[in-house]
C-alpha cells in the first residue's frame, strides 16, 4: 500500500490563532474558491508555485542564466521579470539562487512526514490544549490525505482541527466526520448570488456541510466570517450571516477583520491583486456588529477574543 | 619567556560611564599617593594585614555625598590605583588601571603633579596584581589578555561574582560578627586572617560613623521632608554600625554599606534577606505598601548607578529560601520596581519552581511585556538538581545557587565562580582547518598539536577527533591559567570583607582563596558553540554524507571568504542549522557541547577544584570576537559576529518559537553553570498574545529549559528588521488562517504590522 500524501505549502509551529492553545498548522495546497482577499494566494491553484522575494534579491543574474525555458528575462534595474506563460516551475531558477529571492513553494509530503514535524511540539499542546490544525487551501480537496493525516494526529493523542471553506462534496466531507475536535467553518456571505459571483462558493453546499459538522457530538464548531470591506462589512450582510449561522444551528463566531498582509504574496506570484482596500480593519470596527450578532443569541470574538475585552 | 602586552589596554567593556571623582585632582593624588606608600611600608608584614592599612587609606575617603534620592547612604568613587575585586569597579586586588592613571595624568597641569604620577605608574608597573598575573601566564600565540580577540583563548585574575552570607550579617550584625572572631582570636590569637578581619569591621564602623555624620551635615541645608529623611539614615546607620537591624531601612543600610565595601556588585537573594524586615514593617505599621516601593526603587538606582554593565544581579524566588512568605513581599514589590524602572541594572533575576504561583508569572509578564527585559526566567526544577550534579552538592545546597554577572552559578556565600577564561571554540577551527595557523593573522597557535592536511581525512570521524585535540590542548591551558589565577591573586591579597562572609573562611582562620573557601569554584565561558557545531554539520553533510565539496574546497573558500565561492557558502548556510529542532544540526551541537563541558568539567576536578564548569553567556564577547575569527564552515564570514549565548547564529532559526525552545532544552543543564537563552518578541505580539508565550514558557521549561531572557523588542529593532531581513527570521508574525515569514513580507506590509496593533 502507498503511503497517504499531501500537497502542502507550510506547516507553520506555535500558531495561536487557528484553534485553541498552541498549535501547530498544516496548510495543504488547492482551493475551490477564489476570494480575492485570500492571504494564502500560493495555494489557489493547488500546485507548486515559483515566488520571486524582490527585496532579498540581489540582481546577480544566476536565475536568468538558469532558466532552461527562457521564462526570465532580467535587468539590473528591474531583476528578474518571470513570464508565467513560459515558466514551467521547474525550480531550477530556485536553486541557482543563491539569496533565498526564488522560492519554490508547495510540495507533496507523506502523513508520516508531517507527522514528524507535529508531534515535536506535543508537550506545548498538552499544556495550552492546543493541537493540530489543517488549513489551506481547502484540506477536503485531499481528504484521503486529510483523514488519514486526522487519524494519525488522534492515534496519538493530539487533538485536531480543520479550517475548511465547506465548499467540498460531502462525500469528501464526511471523510472527516469523527476525527475533527474543533472545525473554523467559513461562512462568507448568506446572499448565495453574492457569494458565487465573488468567490465562487456555492452556498447551499456550505450550508449543508456545515450543519453536518454542527451535528457532530463531540467537536466544537466555530463559525469564522472574514470582514470585508466592499464585500461583506455592512449591517445587511452580516446580520444575514449571524442569522444563516444561527438556524443552521451554530451558536459561536468569530469576525476576522481584513488584513492586507498576504498583498505582499501576489507580487511574489506575478499576480494581480484585485481586492479593493489598502488598510486593513481595526477590530474595533467590528464592534458594533459583534453586539448584533449578541444580541441574537450568539456567541461573538473578534479575532478570538471577547468584544468586551477590545480596548477603545 | 617574557610576553609583550600592553599594559595601558583597556580592561573590560565600559558600556556606561560612571560619574567622575567628586574630589579635586590634588585630594585623589594624594589619596593614591598615601595608598602606594602604605602598600610598600607593609609589604614585608601578613598580606592581610597590608590590605586591611590600605583598605584604611580609601575609606571612608572615597564616600560620595549623598544624592537627594538616597534613603540609604553609600555611594563611593574609585581612583586608578586602589583595592577591588573586580574591573568594573576600581580593579582587581591592589590595582593599578594604567589607562586611567595616564587619562587622570593627562587632566593634571603642574609638571611636577605630573612626575609624582609617573612614579606612581612605576612602582604599580611591578605591583598591579594583574599585570603580575598577565607576565606570568600570558603567551605570544595561545593565551591572550582580556580582552585581546586575536587570541583563541584569553585570561585574567579576578574575583568576580562573589555572592555573600548576607543572612549571617543580618543575623548577626557587626557587633555579632566582632565576637564572632574575638572568640576565634582566643585560641589563635596571632592568626592575621582574624586580626585584620576585625579590623575590617572596626573599618565599617567608621565608615558608618562618617556617613552618618555626612547625613546630618546635608540635613542643615534642604526641605524639612528631606531633612527628616537624612537624620532618618544618620540614626540608622549609628544603629548597624554595632547593632542588628530592626527595620527594613536598617537591614537594607547594614547590606548596602558592607557590599560597597566589599567590592562585590552581584546582590544574592535579597528577597529571603530583606523581605522579613520588609513584611515586619509592614504588618507593625512603620511602612506602607509605598514606602516599601520608594526603598524598593532607591536599592534599584543605587545598583543602576554603579554602572557594572553585566553583574547587579539581585535574585528573587525559587527554592530553598528560609522565609518564602516574607520573601515574596520583597519580591512583588521589586517585579513592580523593575517594571517602571526598565534600567539596565539590576539585572533581576526571577527563578522559577513548577509552584510558583501564576499572580507572579502575571507580574513578570507584565514587567516584560512593558519593555523591562526583566526579570530574566530560571527554572529551579533542573538547575536544583543539575547544580548538585554539576558542582557535585547535594541538592540542599544546590538550592542555594545563584546566577551573577552573565549567568555564571556561585552558591551564595559558600563558592567562588569566576569566569576568569574564555574560549572561542570557532576559532580554534579556523586554525585547525588552517594547519595550525590562524587565518586572520597569518600566526600559528597550535603549538604542538597536529593539524595535519585535510586531505587525509577519510571519515568525519577522523575530522572532529584530530579537532578535539586542539580543544583538549585549549582545555589543558583554560583549567592551568584559572587555578593559577587564584594562587597569583592568593599571593597578594585575602579579599577581606568578602571572605569574612564566605563559608567557612571564619570557621577556617583563613581568607578565601588560603582555603577558606568551601567550595573552591571556576568558570570558563565559551564563544561559538553553535557556529562550531553547525559548522561540523555542515562538513559532515556535504564532504562526507553528500559528498559534494572536498574538505579542501571549503578550507579554499573559506580563506577567500567565500569570495567567488558563493554557491559553496549558499550550501553551507542551507545545511541544517541547530534551533529548528532537528535531530541532524542539534545532535551535532549538544555533542560538541558535551564533550568541551565535560572535559572541562573533568580537568577542574582533575585539579582539585570542586568545580571548573562552561558557562554559554550573553554579551558582547560574541560580537567581538567574531570580528577576529576566519570564515567558517557553517557559511558564517570573516569578520561577522558569532552566534550569542546558546543561541542558533543570527538568522538560522526559522520554524517559529516551539522549535527554537526545543533545540535549546536539548543542552543538558548538569554539565554548564549556565547558559543565557534569549527570545524576542514585538511588542503587539507580546501583549496579544501573552497567554500563548506563558503557557510556551512553561513548557519548555517543563521539557528541561534552564534559563529564557525575554526580549520585547522596540520599534527601532523592527525598523532594523525591514532593513536587515537576513538578521530577523525568527520574527514571527501570526494571524488566523495566514502563512507568512515577517522578513518575507513587503517592506509597506511591515510597517502597516508595526503600526498597528489589531492584527493577531
Amino acid at each position: 500500500m502507498t503511503e497517504p500524501v499531501l500537497k502542502i505549502f507550510d506547516i507553520q509551529r506555535f500558531s495561536i490563532h487557528d484553534g485553541p492553545g498552541i498549535r501547530t498548522t498544516v496548510f495543504v495546497n488547492g482551493c475551490p474558491l477564489h476570494c480575492p482577499w485570500c492571504s494564502n494566494p500560493e495555494s489557489q491553484k493547488g500546485r507548486t508555485e515559483l515566488m520571486h522575494f524582490d527585496r532579498k534579491c540581489t540582481r546577480c543574474g544566476r536565475c536568468f542564466r538558469a532558466c532552461p525555458n527562457g521564462a526570465i528575462s532580467f535587468s539590473v534595474e528591474k531583476g528578474p521579470v518571470i513570464d508565467r506563460s513560459k515558466c514551467q516551475r521547474c525550480g531550477i531558477c530556485a536553486r541557482a539562487c543563491l539569496s533565498d529571492a526564488m522560492r519554490m513553494t508547495g510540495k507533496e509530503v507523506t502523513v508520516d512526514e508531517v507527522m514528524a514535524i507535529v508531534r515535536r511540539d506535543r508537550h506545548y499542546y498538552e499544556k495550552s490544549g492546543g493541537g493540530m490544525t489543517v488549513s489551506g487551501g481547502e484540506p477536503f480537496l485531499q481528504a484521503e490525505g486529510l483523514a488519514a493525516l486526522l487519524k494519525s494526529a488522534r492515534e496519538e493523542g493530539i487533538r485536531t482541527a480543520i479550517e475548511t471553506t465547506g465548499n467540498v462534496a460531502a462525500e469528501s466531507f464526511q471523510k472527516a466526520i469523527g476525527l475533527v475536535d474543533t472545525w473554523l467553518f467559513d461562512l462568507k456571505h448568506a446572499d448565495a448570488q453574492m457569494l458565487k459571483e465573488v468567490t465562487g462558493g456555492a452556498l447551499s453546499l456550505i450550508v449543508e456541510n456545515l450543519k453536518q459538522a454542527l451535528r457532530e457530538k463531540d467537536s466544537q464548531v466555530i463559525v469564522r466570517v472574514p470582514v470585508i470591506p466592499g464585500f461583506n462589512f455592512d449591517e445587511e450582510s452580516l446580520n444575514g450571516i449571524f442569522r444563516l449561522a444561527f438556524s443552521s444551528g451554530a451558536s459561536q463566531i468569530d469576525l476576522l477583520p481584513y488584513h492586507v498582509l498576504g498583498k505582499s504574496k501576489y507580487a511574489q506570484l506575478g499576480r494581480e491583486y484585485t481586492q479593493e482596500g489598502e488598510k486593513g480593519l481595526d477590530k474595533k470596527e467590528l464592534i458594533p456588529f459583534a453586539l448584533i450578532g449578541q444580541r441574537m443569541g450568539l456567541t461573538i470574538t473578534i479575532s478570538g477574543k471577547d468584544p468586551a475585552s477590545i480596548g477603545g | 619567556m617574557a610576553v609583550k602586552f600592553d599594559v595601558n589596554g583597556a580592561q573590560n567593556v565600559e558600556v556606561s560611564k560612571k560619574l567622575p571623582c567628586e574630589k579635586p585632582l590634588a585630594e585623589q593624588l594624594e589619596i593614591m599617593e598615601e595608598y602606594t606608600r602604605v602598600h610598600r611600608e607593609a609589604s614585608n608584614g601578613p598580606k592581610e594585614l597590608r590590605e586591611i592599612a590600605c583598605l584604611k587609606v580609601l575609606y571612608p575617603r572615597l564616600f560620595r555625598k549623598i544624592e537627594d534620592q538616597d534613603l540609604v547612604a553609600g555611594r563611593l568613587d574609585f581612583l586608578p590605583i586602589g583595592f577591588g575585586c573586580v574591573t568594573s569597579v576600581g580593579g582587581v586586588g591592589h590595582y593599578c588601571v594604567f589607562n586611567k592613571l595616564l587619562a587622570f595624568k593627562d587632566q593634571l597641569e603642574d609638571e611636577k603633579q605630573k612626575a609624582r604620577v609617573d612614579q606612581l605608574y612605576q612602582y604599580w608597573l611591578d605591583h598591579d596584581l594583574k599585570t603580575k598575573y598577565c607576565r606570568e601566564v600570558l603567551t605570544e600565540d595561545t593565551i591572550g589578555r582580556f580582552i585581546d580577540v586575536n587570541y583563541p583563548l584569553i585570561a585574567t585574575a579576578r574575583l568576580s561574582g562573589m555572592m555573600l552570607d548576607y543572612p549571617k550579617l543580618l543575623d548577626l550584625g557587626i557587633g555579632g560578627l566582632k565576637n564572632l572572631l574575638k572568640g576565634k582570636l582566643e585560641n589563635e590569637p596571632e592568626n592575621p586572617f582574624y586580626l585584620a578581619g576585625l579590623e575590617c569591621l572596626s573599618l565599617f564602623e567608621d565608615c558608618a560613623e562618617a556617613l552618618a555624620e555626612k547625613a546630618t551635615f546635608q540635613s542643615a541645608d534642604t526641605s524639612e521632608t528631606r531633612k527628616a529623611e537624612l537624620l532618618q539614615i544618620a540614626s540608622d546607620l549609628r544603629k548597624i554600625k554595632t547593632d542588628r537591624p530592626e527595620t527594613f531601612p536598617q537591614a537594607l543600610q547594614l547590606f548596602w554599606l558592607y557590599a560597597m565595601l566589599a567590592g562585590v556588585i552581584n546582590y544574592a537573594r535579597l528577597d529571603d534577606c530583606l523581605g522579613p524586615f520588609l513584611a515586619k514593617d509592614i504588618e507593625e505599621g512603620r511602612m506602607d505598601q509605598q514606602d516599601a516601593y520608594r526603598y524598593v526603587k532607591c536599592l534599584w538606582t543605587m545598583i543602576e548607578n554603579r554602572r557594572t554593565t553585566v553583574n547587579g544581579r539581585v535574585i528573587v524566588g525559587g527554592k530553598g529560601r528560609k522565609h518564602p512568605k516574607e520573601a515574596d513581599v520583597f519580591l512583588h514589590t521589586a517585579l513592580k520596581v523593575a517594571k517602571d524602572c526598565r534600567y539596565v541594572e539590576p539585572q533581576f533575576t526571577l527563578r522559577v519552581t513548577k509552584d510558583t504561583s501564576e499572580e507572579i508569572w502575571d507580574e513578570a509578564m507584565d514587567a516584560l511585556g512593558a519593555g523591562a527585559t526583566y526579570p530574566t526566567l530560571y527554572n529551579d526544577e533542573v538547575n536544583v538538581p543539575a547544580v548538585a550534579y554539576g558542582m557535585r552538592v547535594d541538592e540542599k545546597t544546590a538550592e542555594m545557587y545563584v546566577p551573577f554577572g552573565c549567568t555564571e552559578f556561585v552558591i551564595q556565600g559558600q563558592s567562588t565562580g569566576t569566569p576568569n577564561i574564555c574560549m572561542n571554540l570557532l576559532k580554534m577551527m579556523t586554525i585547525f582547518m588552517n594547519d595550525g595557523v590562524d587565518p586572520v593573522d597569518g600566526m600559528r597557535k597550535n603549538r604542538e598539536i597536529p593539524c595535519p592536511p585535510l586531505s587525509e581525512y577519510k571519515t568525519f570521524e577522523e575530522f572532529y577527533a584530530a579537532y578535539k585535540r586542539l580543544l583538549d590542548y585549549y582545555m589543558d591551558l583554560s583549567i592551568q591559567a584559572q587555578y593559577y589565577s587564584y594562587e597569583v591573586m592568593n599571593r597578594d591579597v585575602s579579599f577581606l570583607f568578602t571572605s569574612l562572609l564566605t563559608d567557612d573562611c571564619i570557621e577556617r582562620g583563613k581568607a578565601l582563596l588560603d582555603g577558606g573557601v568551601r567550595y573552591l569554584g571556576g568558570t570558563n565561558e565559551i564563544y561559538g558553540l553553535i557556529n562550531a557545531s553547525d559548522a561540523l554539520w555542515a562538513i559532515k553533510d556535504l564532504v562526507f554524507i553528500r559528498k559534494k565539496y572536498t574538505l579542501d574546497q571549503i578550507e579554499e573558500a573559506m580563506l577567500a571568504n567565500f569570495q567567488g565561492y558563493e554557491e559553496l557558502r549558499a550550501d553551507l548556510w542551507a545545511c541544517d542549522k541547530y534551533g529548528n529542532d532537528l535531530d541532524t544540526a542539534d545532535g551535532m551541537a549538544t555533542d560538541l557541547y558535551e564533550y568541551v563541558a565535560k572535559g572541562v568539567r573533568q580537568r577542574g576536578i582533575d585539579a582539585g577544584m570542586q568545580y571548573f564548569l562552561v558557562v554559554i553567556s550573553n554579551n558582547q564577547l560574541n560580537t567581538e570576537w567574531g570580528r577576529k575569527t576566519g570564515a567558517s564552515p557553517d557559511g558564517r564570514y570573516m569578520g561577522q559576529y558569532m552566534n550569542p549565548a546558546n543561541n542558533p547564529q543570527g538568522g538560522a532559526n526559522t520554524s517559529g518559537p516551539t522549535a527554537m525552545l526545543n533545540s535549546l532544552a536539548k543542552i543538558d543543564a548538569r554539565y554548564h553553570a549556565g547558559s543565557v537563552q534569549n527570545i524576542k518578541f514585538s511588542p503587539e505580539f507580546f501583549a496579544e498574545n501573552r497567554e500563548a508565550i506563558k503557557l510556551l514558557f512553561k513548557t519548555y521549561f517543563e521539557q528541561g529549559g534552564s534559563h529564557v531572557m525575554v526580549t520585547v523588542v522596540g520599534r527601532g529593532v523592527l525598523e532594523d528588521a525591514v532593513k536587515h531581513p537576513e538578521n530577523y527570521k525568527d520574527l514571527i508574525v501570526r494571524v488566523s488562517g495566514f502563512s507568512a515569514v515577517f522578513v518575507n513580507l513587503e517592506a509597506d506590509i511591515q510597517q502597516e504590522l508595526m503600526s498597528r496593533v489589531l492584527y493577531d
